[in-house]
């Protein structure tokens, strides 16, 4: 398991691409992005199925390693309006039946509010930006925050890191900055975005099944 | 352009055969033909007479010869001939059809197709279509089409879209597609074929005549034109003889290692300016022009406005402006890329230099032939080698032109992404039944052995999105009504049409100035890389960037100084076959003391001292050379079969040495070998002897060296864009379109592991293995290093050969190591400006 603290908290990094917090028993998932591939099938790009099954697989392992009792989901939980197909919606909802006493947060950022919240039966409590939560803010966008420290997400961060003979690899990350703390993006069917971090940052990086502390 | 004058009742039906065909108005057409040639002080050569009989007698067929000498005319007068003869003076239909491989060509070609109409005193109208044609004459030409139209393969795709196309396209008697020889060897040469077998499946009487600079496989060329149908290969006026040199500095000591610009040689270049009254600098990228326009400009300050830059990235009006500069003899010299390679005559350049290496006999003479058109003149070409071996290069390559070797254009078969792109273009246009499209289809050579799995899957794919079991009832493209094809989303249709084609480019950006003038336009990536106040060079100028606004780069003149040059992606292509083999021999004989070219005495010293640290390789030989420096362990291995061979190479080699214990390579490479870089020794000796060079298990191995070296997931960037999976968007457009936007490295990724037996992955593989690694001479070049004597030596440091290699700095990587271990041992690349930490950076960073 590796670790990191934020705003004096302890904070477990998870490969799957989210952040246990178990003072607050909650799990932070960036990005999720759901019925991405449907949006892009109704718009007339043949995508693969599978990335649905995926994301909510993960997720589950998740709650199952962590035990948390709270998912906060940290902005563009579902993808688009044309995203909300009918077995992309049963998939999740399926899985929300099976979880029914999970308490489920969303952060609304730039795709919900075109792709509206969650249907009202998957019972999520959906907040705007700059909701807090113990010593967090909550947004989508990072932003910094008067008196917290604002777990974010929306950038999709990735480093490149090389080694002698030219090689280098770029891969998801998690940054810690002085104030703003920003997630991967938990899609399975999204990209990445490099980021330049600053002195001081502290960043990990997702290495296959491991999170690998980079600075 | 607009010629009309009155109009008669033109038959203008499909299956129109020529009625004049022989007759006495045949006749009488090919002596108003001759009399017009007269009249403007021309006489008619024999192969143009040859094409016009052939033409007017029903026949198709394919034209051959060096640029600018009548090809042009040869064809279209046919055609124009036979309206005359038919007394046709005006016609409302498309009858001639003229398909070009480059915008920039098709108005020169408009202009002379309308200056032969108006001397044979045809009222016909000519006209363009491309993608730089203004909205108000696609406006006109959608209510009708001119007599003879101009266009590209991408904009006929586009007409064939439309759905009055069948109505609009099938009084089309001719088409005529010039330099046939730059549209086979690729996909745009399958989207003709598939269009030329639309146009004749609506007139089966159709006319086709090809255009080509000459070929090594010239009746392969034919068979694809005409769809296997007989026809005549025509050659040209014979080519006129050429002189290959190269400039050889006075001192050899200053001829460089490595290095790609060739700038050491800037004395010895403007003294063959100077000599000449007008030149062509060829260079082989975007980037080395702009440099030695710079380099040209700063030498010569007095030249200013007699030396001009000419490339695909520079504004069209810049380019007409240096075109029309060459042919009236204003120019002195002009620094061009592959831009200036076809197209009309420029028939004041004396001289051609051509910087860099020429990679093809092919391409060497056909810019040779681009000078000397004055009477009496001889077309010669200088080469401007950058570095030592290409020296040797210039040599082999007269050698191979001397002995007649010829490249090959191969074209490609099958591609199954233009294929379903196809599918939506026709559903998109009037629609198709099904067993008559696959029919018309499969009459092209390109697809005659598509398989029904094929067919169907590609079926499959446009109207369902994937097999029949894993159909998504959210997806549609193509719809059935009624047993008819069609594409019933206008969205979906307006979509396609931005992006039919099958030319990938990246985003580019537009460069201003602040006053609203167009300098032409550069890779997004790089105006990324670039902060307001950075300086760059572009359209020979330097520029400061002074902001980013609507995919526009607003700049102003800059300070010369540190100014970063546009490095634009694409293709570089490899030695071909001919020139390396030519290569290998020449040094052989240079070893035997057999050849004294001057080329081969400039590199004498540098050959010397090859010789001694290590060895010149023998024609038969593979020498591979180990070193250690700080950056690890080297291996140099020495083929000399080509770039894109070499690619294969290496990440086979690479790929079985990770085999034998787990490491990672960076490899590089060039026209004359590759180099593998590790971590760790590996002792060479007992690894060829247990089958390291072996051409056992060749194609499984080099599949699984190329995934591991993630070469298909490039090659899947063009397929995903043909194919329609990738949408580059444009500006201004709906949310929407914003949404279906990824790239092409996130659906491969998605592709590979939900949907791993889709086809289009296998056809990712095999364009790799046919297109970038040249499979079949990567196995027969196995097959003689498997036999070849390998001469293995360890140096103290690099070699003259070796040194190119170690300094190249596009190179890729394989590795059989775990990821986290790798990630342990690598540092974190970052900004070192970025590196002071500011009052709460992070504040700064995000408002």
């Amino acid at each position: 398991m590796t670790e990191c603290v934020v705003a004096s908290e302890r904070l477990v990094l998870l490969p799957q691409r989210a952040a246990w917090w178990p003072a607050g028993n909650t799990l932070f998932v960036a990005d999720f992005h759901l019925g991405k591939a449907a949006s892009f099938r109704r718009l007339g790009v043949p995508v693969p199925s599978g990335t649905t099954t995926d994301n909510v697989d993960r997720l589950e392992r998740c709650l199952a390693a962590t035990g948390a009792g709270r998912v906060v989901f940290l902005g563009d939980f579902l993808h688009s309006a044309e995203g909300r197909a009918e077995r992309t919606l049963a998939t999740f909802g399926e899985w929300r039946a099976s979880r029914a006493a999970l308490d489920l947060v969303l952060v609304r950022g730039n795709h919900d509010d075109r792709a509206g919240d969650p249907p009202a039966t998957w019972n999520f409590a959906c907040v705007d930006p700059g909701s807090v939560l113990g010593p967090f803010a909550l947004v989508h966008e990072p932003a910094t925050v008067r008196g917290r420290y604002a777990l974010a997400g929306h950038v999709h961060p990735a480093v490149r890191l090389s080694e002698r003979g030219g090689q280098s690899v770029r891969l998801p990350c998690f940054w810690f900055g002085s104030r703003v703390g920003v997630l991967p993006s938990f899609g399975a069917f999204t990209g990445s975005a490099a980021v330049r971090p600053r002195a001081g940052d502290q960043v990990f990086v997702v290495a296959d099944d491991e999170v690998i502390r980079v600075r | 352009m607009e010629t009309v004058q009155s109009y008669r009742e033109d038959p203008g039906a499909p299956s129109r055969t020529p009625a004049a065909a022989g007759g006495p108005a045949a006749g009488e057409a090919l002596r108003a033909a001759e009399s017009w040639f007269a009249s403007r002080g021309w006489q008619a050569f024999d192969f143009q007479r040859q094409v016009w009989e052939a033409y007017l007698a029903g026949r198709s067929g394919l034209v051959h010869s060096a640029t600018g000498t009548g090809k042009t005319l040869a064809a279209f007068l046919g055609p124009v001939a036979e309206a005359v003869a038919e007394d046709c003076r005006a016609t409302a239909h498309l009858r001639v059809l003229w398909i070009t491989p480059m915008r920039a060509l098709a108005g020169d070609t408009a202009h002379s197709l309308a200056a032969a109409v108006a001397g044979l005193g045809l009222g016909w109208t000519v006209g363009l279509r491309t993608g730089d044609t203004p909205p108000a004459e696609r406006a006109k030409q959608s209510r009708r089409l001119p007599s003879a139209l101009v266009t590209t393969p991408e904009s006929l795709s586009l007409l064939l879209s439309q759905a009055d196309a069948r109505e609009r396209l099938a009084s089309v008697r001719a088409v005529i597609v010039d330099e046939w020889h730059e549209l086979l060897g690729n996909k745009r040469g399958v989207q003709v074929e598939l269009a030329l077998a639309r146009l004749r499946h609506w007139n089966p009487a159709l006319r086709t005549w090809g255009l080509s600079a000459t070929l090594g496989n010239l009746d392969e060329a034919l068979d694809r034109l005409l769809a296997g149908a007989a026809g005549l290969v025509v050659r040209g006026v014979a080519d006129k003889p050429v002189v290959i040199d190269t400039l050889i500095p006075a001192d050899a000591g200053r001829v460089p290692w490595a290095g790609h610009l060739g700038l050491a040689m800037l004395p010895e270049v403007l003294q063959a300016l100077e000599g000449s009254r007008s030149t062509l600098v060829f260079t082989n990228t975007r980037s080395q022009a702009e440099i030695w326009y710079q380099a040209l400009i700063e030498a010569r300050p007095d030249w200013a406005g007699l030396v001009a830059l000419h490339h695909g990235s520079l504004d069209a009006d810049a380019r007409r402006w240096v075109e029309q500069g060459l042919k009236e003899g204003r120019l002195k010299a002009v620094v061009a890329t592959s831009s200036l390679d076809l197209g009309v005559d420029f028939s004041p350049v004396e001289r051609v230099l051509q910087v860099g290496s020429p990679k093809g006999v092919a391409r060497l003479l056909q810019r040779a032939g681009r000078s000397g058109h004055s009477p009496g003149e001889t077309s010669r070409v200088s080469c401007v080698p950058s570095h030592a071996l290409e020296f040797v290069e210039a040599a082999a390559a007269r050698r191979a032109a001397q002995a007649g070797r010829m490249e090959s254009r191969r074209p490609v078969e099958k591609p199954l992404d233009l294929l379903a792109q196809h599918l939506v273009t026709i559903a998109a246009g009037e629609g198709f039944v099904e067993a008559e499209l696959k029919a018309e289809v499969m009459s092209t050579r390109a697809f005659r052995d598509l398989t029904d799995a094929e067919w169907r899957w590609a079926m499959d794919f446009v109207s369902r999105g994937g097999e029949a079991l894993k159909a998504y009832p959210e997806y549609r493209r193509v719809e059935e009504v009624d047993g008819w094809h069609v594409v019933r989303d206008a969205a979906i249709a307006r979509r396609h049409r931005m992006s039919v084609g099958t030319i990938v480019s990246d985003a580019s950006m537009d460069v201003r100035y602040l006053n609203g003038r167009r300098l032409g336009h550069v890779e997004e990536s790089f105006i990324a890389w670039l902060s307001p106040g950075d300086a760059f060079v572009f359209a020979g100028h330097v520029l400061e960037l002074i902001r980013v606004e609507n995919m526009t780069a607003l700049v102003k003149p800059g300070r010369p100084g540190a100014a970063t040059v546009p490095r634009w992606q694409g293709g570089r292509s490899p030695l071909s076959s001919e020139v390396s083999d030519s290569v290998r021999e020449l040094l052989e004989a240079h070893i035997a003391g057999r050849a004294d070219e001057p080329e081969m005495r400039a590199v004498a010293r540098l050959l010397a001292l090859q010789r001694s640290w290590s060895r010149v390789p023998r024609r038969n030989e593979l020498l591979v050379e180990q070193c250690e420096t700080r950056e690890g362990h080297h291996l140099f291995f020495y083929p000399f079969e080509g770039r894109h061979v070499h690619v294969g190479l290496s990440a086979l080699l690479a790929w079985r040495l990770s085999r034998t214990r787990a490491s990672s390579f960076s490899m590089a490479f060039n026209d004359y070998g590759f180099e593998l870089l590790s971590r760790e020794r590996f002792e060479l000796g007992p690894l060829i002897r247990a089958g390291l060079l072996s051409p056992d298990n060749l194609l499984a191995d080099v599949l699984a060296s190329l995934n591991a070296a993630e070469l298909s997931k490039r090659q899947f960037r063009e397929i995903a864009r043909v194919a329609g999976l990738v949408f580059q968007g444009y500006p201004g457009q709906p949310k929407t379109a914003k949404q279906v936007q990824a790239t092409s490295g996130l659906i491969y990724e998605v592709f590979a592991r939900w949907d791993g037996g889709n086809p289009l992955l296998a056809q990712a593989e095999r364009e790799v293995l046919e297109r970038e690694l040249e499979f079949s001479r990567l196995a027969r070049a196995m097959g003689r290093l498997a036999t070849s004597p390998v001469v293995l030596r360890g140096t103290h440091k690099p070699t003259p050969f070796a040194f190119p290699l170690m300094v190249a700095r596009l190179r890729e990587k394989l590795t059989s190591e775990k990821l986290a271990d790798r990630v342990r041992r690598m540092q974190l690349e970052f900004d070192r400006a970025s590196e002071e930490p500011g009052e709460d950076a992070q504040a700064e960073l995000f408002r």
